[in-house]
């Protein structure tokens, strides 16, 4: 008797707490309703009150890369100086994994920090789903503390590429910062000893390619297959100008079937045949760094990376008289143009974030002089004009890339919704790549699955 | 009959935070994942669509999920038989036999369980690099042509080899030590008449060792099937991130990354896939290893 009450009494639980589950899921909703009601009656109030009372403390999360975290301590210091508006200030080297529950239950920073191209793609879904707000109305505001609008400070065509305006509509989406341009870096004490200059198009780069084998050095080595990103943005450009590269990133009919398509895969192919054989099997996040000592150690001559490289292994053992060069891609033909992608990271406003227009007051101050200067301080440089004047050490050659014949390649391809099995940009354009140097598929397969892909890629970009 | 109440209450009362929390936090996400994996969303949108079984249906379309459900069976086949087969034999020669520096050996074996994975693929790292690396070191005294063109352990052709083996040798103690416990409880006098009926080794080991501690098996093996889908998403994801070129994925970390890919219900539904074959797995093991306990 008496076990069959407790076992009752137990079950009656379950099946209790099994509502009260549900009715937890009800209440969540309900919450959310209430929630957008309140939003509704904060507007209506801000409207009826002629001066809304501006937001004392903004919420800004950061991703810390290689420049550290003090940059941003004393970024958001700097702000509070200027407009009294106190920053919370979230950074951590897994934001992604910080902020990513609290957004899934629907709490948002205002303003996030964090560049596309990572692992967890965090950006890209923003981008994919709708959610991150138009700045374009910042471009236009008064950066705080200053005069100057915005806009006069952004360097040129920083705002009009796909990865500021994603959906191509001419607004701005995402802000950007920090760039760095991306080339070919290697060992210039190496080129200097062996008589050999650094090739200017894709032949003498061949010829180089078997000078080298012969003294037991390949031509080529990549940290991860994911570094192909600003490689092949540069190819495309230097193959086939900024017509090409937007018909291949807007995913067009019959891209790769062109002339230029086709010369973009015979280069890539016959660089996997140049590369390091130990590279794919090192091509990993364990393992990449090794591949960047292939070029410390005179085992590889290029690698393409960022400028970042230099602090990244700065500790690592080097072969002697080694000293870092970099070079823009080859162009393809004699006398053509050499390209160096400039590849920057975002900030970006998300649309379910609480003050929006302190955030973007946020946005705005990080053009300031006083931002970049601190920024700038640990080599994180701006996109803003003049800023050339104020580099120091590496930074100098690596920043004057430009000024010495490349041309600088921007943008990426178009964002497109998610299909199952499709798989990630990285996935189709750039995994396979490992394949190619282990002989495992052929540049006609990788072909063929970027076409197939790219059919699918079409069909879904999101407008 | 007041009693009686006051001690059912009493029982209810240290049952229920317990039965609660198991609820809260085990049972309703459990549902919860299979109610989403019928939804297309992204993680961070505030809208879902409902869209039946399409979800699955995508799944079992996508030859990326099925090479990394093949990569998660084959792992599965390879490293329970392997470890099994090593743990059962150490145990018995570390409990049956007469080594000495017994207790050493416990230890050295049990080592590798008390590493976390991220150390392990350091380890593995260093074991498994091309040039210099351990094993293409050694495998290089005896065939030189090696040196010169370095195995690639984590390429493409051989990467599921090194999970395998890393895996074999993380586990081997663990299991080692739960059959230890097992052996040394079958009594000695079993194996003394054996001796004198003229059973060897070998014979003892088959007939009596193994018959013995059946039961222990057949647990172990459940626990195996499921740490091992588990470990497989750990060590895949620290040692090789997947690659190269997707050869490394298995059905875990190809469902955390079709999250990252912006397709929330997607990989809710290979976790539900994931989920059933493992429940499904565990319970037709435990169906054909059923035996007649022995009882002596």
């Amino acid at each position: 008797m008496k076990k069959r009450l407790v076992s009752l009494v137990l079950s009656l639980a379950m099946v209790a707490s099994l509502f009260a589950g549900c009715g937890g899921s009800n209440n969540a909703d309900a919450n959310a309703d209430a929630n957008a009601n309140n939003d509704a009656v904060v507007s209506t109030e801000d409207a009826a009150t002629p001066a809304p009372a501006p937001a004392t403390k903004i919420t800004v999360a950061a991703f810390e890369g290689g420049y550290g975290a003090d940059l941003w301590r004393e970024v958001t210091a700097a702000y509070t100086e200027v407009t009294g508006v106190e920053v919370d200030l979230i950074i951590d080297k897994e934001l992604e994994n910080v902020i990513g529950p609290s957004m899934q239950g629907g709490e948002f920073p205002d303003v996030i920090h964090l560049a596309t191209g990572r692992a967890a793609g965090l950006t890209e879904q923003f981008i994919k789903d709708n959610l991150i707000t138009d700045i374009t109305d910042v471009l236009s505001m008064t950066v705080p503390g200053e005069s100057a609008k915005v806009s006069d400070k952004i360097a040129g065509g920083f705002t009009e590429t796909a990865l500021t305006n994603p959906y191509g509509d001419g607004k701005t989406y995402l802000a950007p910062m920090f760039y760095s341009p991306c080339g070919l870096f290697y060992n210039a004490g190496l080129l200097e000893e062996k008589g050999w200059a650094v090739p200017t198009t894709w032949d003498e780069m061949w010829a180089l390619g078997e000078l080298a084998k012969a003294e037991g050095i390949a031509l080529f080595t990549y940290p991860t297959a994911g570094y192909f990103d600003a490689f092949l943005y540069a190819l495309m450009y230097s193959v086939g100008g900024a017509d090409f590269f937007n018909a291949a990133t807007n995913y067009e009919e019959g891209v790769w079937d062109t002339a230029e398509g086709q010369k973009v895969f015979e280069i890539l192919g016959k660089l996997a045949s140049y590369t390091h054989t130990s590279t794919p099997a090192q091509a990993n996040g364990e393992d990449f760094t090794k591949n960047q000592q292939l070029v410390l150690d005179n085992k590889a001559i290029f690698m393409p990376n960022g400028t970042w490289i230099v602090g990244e292994m700065a500790e690592a053992p080097r072969a002697e008289g080694f000293k870092w060069g970099m070079t823009a891609l080859p162009a393809v033909e004699e006398g053509g143009d050499g390209y160096s992608f400039t590849w920057f990271e975002q900030a970006w406003i998300p649309a379910g974030a609480v003050n929006q227009d302190a955030a973007k007051q946020f946005v705005a101050f990080l053009y300031s002089d006083k931002a970049c200067e601190i920024f700038a301080k640990y080599n994180a440089i701006q996109p803003v004009l003049g800023i050339a004047d104020k580099l120091e050490g590496d930074n100098v050659m690596f920043y004057s890339i430009y000024d010495n014949g490349a041309k600088a390649a921007m943008g990426g391809f178009a964002p497109y919704a998610s299909v199952a099995g499709l798989g990630t940009i990285q996935e189709v354009f750039f995994d396979p790549i490992n394949s190619l140097v282990e002989g495992t598929m052929t540049v006609d397969q990788w072909i063929e699955n970027i076409k197939a892909a790219t059919d699918l890629m079409r069909e879904n970009i999101v407008k | 009959m007041k009693n009686g109440m006051g001690r059912n209450l009493f029982l209810f009362a240290c049952v229920a935070p317990a039965t609660l929390l198991f609820f809260i936090f085990m049972v309703l996400p459990t549902f919860n994942v299979f109610r989403m994996s019928l939804f297309e969303r992204g993680a961070y949108s505030p809208t879902e669509t409902f869209v039946g079984f399409a979800n699955f249906q995508s799944a079992f379309a996508d030859p990326k999920f099925i090479r990394s459900c093949q990569n998660m069976i084959l792992m599965i086949v390879v490293v329970t038989i392997i470890t099994f087969g090593f743990a059962i034999v150490f145990a018995s020669i570390l409990t049956r036999e007469n080594i000495k520096g017994k207790n050493i050996f416990r230890v050295i074996f049990y080592i590798p369980n008390i590493l976390s994975v991220v150390v392990i693929s350091g380890i593995f790292s260093a074991i498994y690099k091309p040039e210099n690396g351990m094993l293409n070191s050694i495998i290089g005294l005896f065939k030189p042509e090696v040196l010169a063109d370095p195995i690639l352990w984590k390429g493409e052709r051989m990467v599921m080899v090194s999970l395998v083996i890393a895996m074999v040798w993380q586990a081997i103690g663990y299991y080692m030590v739960m059959y230890m416990a097992s052996i040394s409880a079958v009594s000695e006098s079993l194996y003394e008449s054996a001796g004198l009926d003229g059973a060897n080794r070998i014979q003892q080991f088959f007939m009596i060792t193994i018959p013995l501690i059946w039961t222990n098996i057949r647990t172990t093996l459940t626990f195996f099937i499921i740490s091992t889908i588990n470990m497989a998403f750990l060590f895949v994801t620290a040692l090789t991130s997947g690659g190269p070129n997707g050869a490394s994925e298995v059905a875990l970390s190809y469902m955390y990354k079709q999250k990252d890919a912006g397709l929330y219900g997607y990989s809710m539904a290979v976790g539900v896939i994931i989920f059933l074959f493992s429940f499904a797995l565990s319970g037709i093991v435990n169906k054909i290893t059923e035996r007649e306990p022995l009882e002596i």
